[in-house]
C-alpha cells in the first residue's frame, strides 16, 4: 500500500537563480514553476511573494509657496523592500483573512515601513529628515504615496492573475523585474493556502548581480572613488587631445 | 541598441547618447561654451538620476573643452594666466558648490534650486544676448556702422589691489574680479552640472574687457579645470560619475567639438549669437517653468544618494 500524505504538499523552483546584469541588461522576467500535490483534491491556493533587497525610501510632499511648488522636508522610511510583488490566481482576500495575510506580510498594504521616530532620537539637526510619526495623520498619506509611486515604476505590484495553473496541480508564475529594480539578493516565498490557512511555505533565493564590465566599474567607483575620479578626468583630457590631433592631420 | 549603465543603474539607448554628445560638443566648439546646460535636461529626461547626470556630464565637458582648447591654443587664443586665475576661483567655488549641493539634497530642495538656477541664469543671459544680437543685426542690415565698443573700462577694475599683468589679453587689472567670477562659476558648475561658459564669456567681455580674440579659448581653459575638479569631487564624495555614460558622451563630444570649432569661422557672429540666445532661453524656460505648474502627484520620491 502506498503511503499517501494526509495534507497537501508543495514544491517549487525558479528557472534560474542568477540574474546577470550585463551591459545589455534591460530588465528580466523570472519564471517560477511549481506543483501542488493534494491527495484528497481539496482546493488549494498558491501565493508567490518576491521581495527585493531593502532600500531606505526618501519621499517629500510638494507644497505651494508664493506660486512655487517646493518640496517639504523629505521623510525617510526604513525597512521597505526595493522590489515587491505578490502573485496569486485569485484575489488575496478570497484566499485568506486580512489578519492572516498581515501576520505573514503578504500584500502591499501589509508591508511594514518604519520611520526614524521609532529609533533613538538623533541630535535635532535642522538638516535631518522630516519625522512622520507612525500614528500621525500624515503617516497614511505618506505611506500611500510611497506605494503609488513605486507601483508607477513597476517596482511594487500585486497581480491577482499572476499564478496560472497550467495543468492539474502544476503552476507557473512570471515576475517582471524592470531594469530599475535594485541589485542584490531577492527572496521568493511560495505559500500554499488551504481553507484560508497557510499550510506550507517554500523559500527560493534569487541573486541579481552586476557581472563583467558593469561590476568592474561599479566596484572601482566605490572602492577607490578618488582614483576613479582622477582616471575619469585623465581619460577625458586624453580623448579630447587625441581628437584634436587627429583632426589637425585630416 | 540599449546599454545598461553601471552607476546610473538604468538601461538607455547607446547611439542616442553618442548623438547627444556629438550635438552638444558641436555647440560647445561653435560658441566656446561647455554645453552642459543643454545636456543635463536631456539626460534626466532619458531617466538617468539627476545626480549621476550632473556628475557624469561634468566629465564629458572636460573632454569636449579639452578638444577645443587644443585647437584654440594653436592659434594663440588662450590667455593661460587669465584662465589660471579664473580657475583658482573656480576650484574654491566648486568645492563650496559640491558641499552645498549635498546639503540641498538632504533637505530635498536640490531639484528646486536646480530648476530656479536654470530659469534665472539662462533666462537672463539668453534674454540679454537675444536683445543685443538682434539690435546688432538690425544695425548692420540698415547699413549703420557697428556701435563702437566702449573701450573705457569701469574704474573699479583699476582701483582694486593685487594687480597683475595679462599680456595675452593686454590687460593690467586686479586679480580679485577674475577670482570672484571664477568662484561664482565654480558654484554653478557643481549645482547645475555645467561648465559655466554662458556666464563666463559675457562676464569676461563686459566686466573684464578681455579682447574677443582670447575670450573663447580662455573660457574653455577655465572650464576644463573647474569641471575636472567637479568630476573628481563628485566621484570621490558621492560616487555619482558613470564612466560608461561619460565615455559614450565623450566619444560623440570630442568629434562634435572639433567640427564646431571649424564651423565657427563660417558663420556670422551675430547670427550665431541669436541662435545661441534662443537655445539658452528655451532650455531655461523649459527647465524652470516646471516649478510653477501644479505637480501631478503631490509627493515625490527622492533618490537616496548622498546621505
Amino acid at each position: 500500500m502506498d503511503y499517501v500524505p494526509a495534507t497537501a504538499h508543495l514544491s517549487a523552483a525558479l528557472t534560474s537563480t542568477q540574474v546577470e546584469v550585463t551591459s545589455s541588461y534591460h530588465g528580466e522576467t523570472i519564471v517560477l514553476y511549481g506543483a501542488v500535490f493534494s491527495p484528497r483534491d481539496q482546493p488549494c491556493d498558491v501565493v508567490v511573494v518576491v521581495r527585493g533587497p531593502e532600500q531606505p525610501i526618501r519621499i517629500a510632499r510638494k507644497v505651494q509657496v508664493a506660486g512655487l511648488w517646493l518640496n517639504h522636508r523629505p521623510a525617510v522610511f526604513q525597512g521597505a523592500p526595493g522590489f515587491y510583488t505578490v502573485s496569486s490566481a485569485r484575489p488575496l482576500k478570497a484566499i485568506a483573512a486580512p489578519g492572516v495575510l498581515q501576520r505573514l506580510g503578504i500584500g502591499i498594504e501589509h508591508l511594514s515601513f518604519q520611520t526614524p521616530e521609532a529609533k533613538p532620537a538623533k541630535p535635532p539637526l535642522k538638516l535631518g529628515p522630516r519625522l512622520v510619526g507612525i500614528h500621525g495623520r500624515d503617516y497614511q498619506d505618506y505611506r500611500q504615496a510611497v506605494v503609488r509611486l513605486k507601483q508607477a515604476e513597476r517596482l511594487y505590484d500585486q497581480n491577482e492573475a499572476g499564478v496560472a495553473f497550467v495543468d492539474k496541480g502544476l503552476f507557473r508564475a512570471q515576475i517582471a523585474l524592470p531594469s530599475s529594480a535594485p541589485i542584490g539578493l531577492y527572496e521568493a516565498k511560495i505559500y500554499l493556502f488551504q481553507s484560508g490557512h497557510p499550510i506550507q511555505v517554500r523559500r527560493r533565493m534569487l541573486n541579481v548581480q552586476k557581472v563583467g564590465l558593469e561590476r568592474a566599474v561599479y566596484v572601482f567607483a566605490h572602492s577607490r572613488p578618488w582614483t576613479y575620479g582622477i582616471i575619469a578626468v585623465l581619460f577625458a583630457v586624453a580623448t579630447g587631445y587625441g581628437a584634436a590631433v587627429i583632426f589637425r592631420r585630416s | 541598441m540599449d546599454i545598461y549603465l553601471p552607476i546610473a543603474e538604468v538601461s538607455v539607448n547607446a547611439p542616442l547618447l553618442v548623438a547627444l554628445g556629438l550635438i552638444v560638443g558641436f555647440i560647445s566648439g561653435l560658441f566656446g561654451i561647455g554645453g552642459g546646460f543643454l545636456m543635463a535636461p536631456v539626460l534626466v529626461f532619458m531617466g538617468i538620476p539627476p545626480a549621476v547626470a550632473v556628475a557624469s556630464q561634468a566629465n564629458h565637458v572636460v573632454a569636449s573643452s579639452a578638444s577645443s582648447v587644443f585647437a584654440y591654443g594653436r592659434r594663440g587664443a588662450v590667455d593661460f594666466r587669465m584662465g589660471g586665475v579664473l580657475a583658482a576661483g573656480g576650484i574654491v567655488g566648486s568645492v563650496l558648490g559640491v558641499e552645498g549641493f549635498r546639503i540641498l539634497r538632504v533637505l530635498g530642495q536640490a531639484d528646486l534650486v536646480v530648476a530656479l538656477s536654470y530659469l534665472t541664469f539662462l533666462g537672463v543671459i539668453g534674454g540679454l544676448m537675444l536683445v543685443e544680437s538682434v539690435s546688432a543685426l538690425q544695425r548692420r542690415k540698415r547699413g549703420q556702422p557697428m556701435a563702437e565698443p566702449k573701450d573705457r573700462r569701469p574704474a573699479w577694475l583699476y582701483g582694486l589691489p593685487l594687480k597683475l599683468r595679462f599680456p595675452r589679453s593686454r590687460l593690467y587689472i586686479s586679480v580679485l574680479p577674475p577670482l570672484g567670477i571664477g568662484a561664482f562659476v565654480g558654484v554653478l558648475s557643481a549645482v547645475m552640472g555645467v561648465g559655466g561658459g554662458f556666464v563666463l564669456v559675457p562676464a569676461m567681455i563686459y566686466l573684464l574687457r578681455v579682447p574677443a580674440r582670447t575670450v573663447v579659448g580662455t573660457s574653455l581653459f577655465q572650464i576644463i579645470i573647474t569641471t575636472a575638479v567637479v568630476t573628481i569631487l563628485q566621484a570621490g564624495r558621492n560616487q555619482t560619475v558613470d564612466l560608461v555614460l561619460a565615455s559614450l558622451l565623450i566619444f560623440g563630444g570630442v568629434v562634435g567639438a572639433q567640427l564646431g570649432a571649424r564651423a565657427s569661422s563660417r558663420f556670422r557672429a551675430e547670427e550665431l549669437r541669436i541662435v545661441l540666445a534662443v537655445i539658452v532661453l528655451l532650455v531655461g524656460l523649459q527647465m524652470g517653468l516646471g516649478v510653477f505648474v501644479a505637480p501631478k502627484d503631490p509627493f515625490v520620491l527622492i533618490s537616496g544618494l548622498g546621505q
